[in-house]
């Protein structure tokens, strides 16, 4: 029998398409393996030269990073909290100012649209310093608000961008029927905007938390003593005089996890969010 | 509600769309409890107006009230009156009992009864079974359906219908046109439709108002707009096929099409020679004498026959009520009864009347 062609082309590009992800997915994914192997090793295991795929492995390390004289635990709760402040913050004003670019006629829209995004556009760096003689001028150095308020001027702008195209993908008819039904401004938010961007918020929220949660180069200048995250914290088992590489390793790991646990949760959601629009009538969102 | 609720005017309605002039003057009367029709094609200010009665769109100037209060400004909500859009607008998340009990809870009606007033609405329009699905799970006509039962829960003053019958098939918009009308008359609420389509207006509207270009061209029964269409504009737009209108002149006491005397001129108020001849396709006739024709196209409609012809370098619509075999290019001759012309100025585009007493020959 005569295989078809065309089934044999396919099964050939398909058998490529599988090659390039194995491969793009093990150069991607190497740090982390790499990692999860260092931080099963003993400290000196992890300085064998070359490198033994077979040891013996110990959670050591994990125990040392939890709740030993590097313990990160405190510096862990120091990055929740200010995350998750960040994170509702953000949501709590870009909500309702990505309604009010959306939908509302307001005299220089354009033009506060277009400033919003243009902060973006600095370099952080460039703000460090400033941001730092403010900070210190009003005694927020190293504290909960002014960590979380010099995080919510970077993820604002990103946020409000972000949840303007959901809702702008919405039919401004739905919202008049609304209108029609009686409903005020609010209401019709509440009731017919806000559960059909529930996708947007999703996404919103995890690239919210996630840059708060990787955020170093602020962390490290504007945090201190009292209030340092987890990615500061982290370079403790780096010195001058020896580096930790495997207590490193697990605390990195640790510090991973409450991302890993949320982008799994999320996935759904950020699919769906973000090819929504990509097909007219989009679907359900 | 009472009898005479739902009277509905509009005086000088204007409104602007950057430099574009959507409505450029629109005066309404709608009276309580009547089927009008807004109808035009598309980008004529129908919708707008439509818009502006339901408080969607502020007027740049002009007054509406209903029954006598100004509300020109008022807001939708304010204005109690119920809308079904082209598109729907179902809230895709609600399920189509949560829909239609919306405006309820919006209008803050006890929680106990939303249901039951909620089911008597789907079942007024026969979509109580799919009561917990959800609008993404129907078919057009379904979400159509659901959309009249969210209007109809409660009790508007004003029913506004944006082409709601657009998005269905043709076999739907059938079924769905005879629906609307019996649940008119079982709501007795003043209703507002906007079409395109003059059949629609035409069969379903007690009155309407013809839209061109941000104004209205012409208010009145299908009766009157289709056998006394007020200008040229209306009488090309109005009938399947419209009327023919053809370049004439008055001489000798005469209406002449062709150079050919078709009809008696005496009685016509006209100020210049050359004036159009309207004439319904379906008052012209095949006759062994008349204005000389020639075949073009001939469309077989089943019962009827439609024919384009060619008359002078015009082209002439016909419909004949029997089916013939004539063939392409033949030569033809037509006629009709000069009591079914209407003569229209070709400058001003208006109809030229004759003077009262000599409506007959």
């Amino acid at each position: 029998m005569a295989a078809n062609p065309h089934i044999a082309a396919r099964r050939r590009r398909n058998v490529l398409l599988y090659v390039a992800s194995a491969v793009i997915l093990v150069v991607w994914a190497f740090p982390i393996l790499w990692a999860v192997l260092v931080s099963l090793k003993s400290e000196t295991e992890v300085l064998a030269y070359p490198p033994r795929a077979i040891f013996e492995p110990t959670l050591r390390n994990y125990v040392d990073a939890l709740v030993g004289g590097f313990s990160i635990l405190k510096s862990f709760t120091t990055s929740f909290i200010i995350s998750t402040a960040t994170t509702v913050l953000t949501i709590l004003f870009a909500v309702p100012a990505a309604y009010a670019f959306a939908r509302l006629r307001l005299p220089g829209k354009r033009t506060i649209g277009f400033y919003t995004l243009v902060t973006q556009m600095i370099p952080p760096v460039g703000l460090v310093i400033p941001y730092f003689l403010i900070l210190n001028r009003i005694g927020w150095l190293d504290t909960y608000q002014g960590m979380v308020t010099v995080f919510l001027t970077f993820s604002l702008p990103f946020a409000i961008w972000l949840m303007v195209s959901y809702m702008e993908d919405i039919p401004k008819e739905m919202e008049e029927a609304a209108f029609l039904d009686k409903a005020n401004r609010f209401q019709a938010l509440w009731h017919i905007i806000l559960p059909q961007v529930r996708g947007g918020i999703a996404v919103t929220v995890i690239f919210v938390f996630l840059n708060a949660w990787n955020e170093f180069l602020f962390a490290v200048q504007l945090g201190g003593n009292k209030v340092r995250p987890v990615t500061v914290a982290m370079y403790n088992f780096v010195s001058v005089e020896q580096t930790l590489w495997a207590k490193l390793a697990a605390a990195a790991l640790i510090a991973m996890l409450p991302m890993i646990v949320i982008g799994i949760a999320a996935q759904k959601q950020i699919v769906k969010g973000l090819t929504v629009g990509a097909v007219k009538g989009g679907g359900r969102r | 509600m009472s009898g005479e609720e739902g009277r509905v005017s509009l005086k000088g309605i204007r409104k602007k769309f950057g430099s574009f002039e959507a409505l450029k003057g629109i005066d309404l009367q709608i009276g309580p409890r009547e089927f009008f029709a807004l109808l035009g094609p598309s980008g004529s200010g129908k919708s707008t107006t439509l818009r502006v009665i339901a408080g969607l769109e502020p007027p740049d100037d002009g007054t509406m009230t209903v029954d006598g209060v100004d509300v020109t400004y008022a807001s939708p909500g304010e204005r109690n009156i119920a809308m079904v859009f082209q598109s729907y607008a179902l809230y895709p998340h609600m399920t189509l009992a949560e829909n239609i009990g919306f405006p309820l809870k919006m209008d803050k009606v006890p929680k106990a009864e939303i249901p039951g007033l909620v089911r008597a609405a789907a079942e007024k329009v026969k979509i109580d079974h799919l009561l917990e699905r959800r609008p993404g799970q129907l078919s057009g006509g379904q979400q159509q359906r659901c959309a009249l039962a969210r209007a109809i829960v409660r009790q508007p003053r004003l029913f506004l219908l944006d082409e709601p019958l657009s998005n269905l098939d043709a076999q739907l918009r059938l079924e769905t046109r005879i629906e609307l009308k019996r649940l008119h008359s079982g709501m007795d609420v003043t209703t507002i439709y906007v079409t395109h389509d003059q059949e629609e207006a035409m069969t379903i509207a007690d009155r309407m108002a013809i839209f061109r270009d941000g104004e209205i061209i012409q208010i009145g029964t299908p009766d009157e707009v289709f056998n006394r269409p007020d200008n040229m504009d209306v009488a090309g737009f109005i009938g399947s096929p419209p009327m023919n209108l053809l370049p004439a002149t008055l001489s000798d006491g005469g209406v002449l099409v062709s150079r050919r005397r078709v009809a008696d001129a005496a009685g016509y108020e006209a100020s210049a020679s050359d004036v159009v001849l309207g004439i319904r396709p379906s008052h012209l006739r095949l006759a062994s004498d008349g204005l000389p024709a020639r075949l073009l196209l001939s469309e077989n409609l089943g019962e009827s026959m439609l024919l384009n012809v060619e008359v002078d370098g015009e082209i002439v619509k016909v419909r004949l009520p029997e089916v013939r075999h004539l063939k392409l290019g033949e030569e033809l001759h037509l006629a009709f009864d000069p009591e079914h012309i209407h003569l229209f100025d070709p400058t001003t585009r208006r109809r030229i009347d004759r003077a009262r007493g000599q409506h007959q020959l």
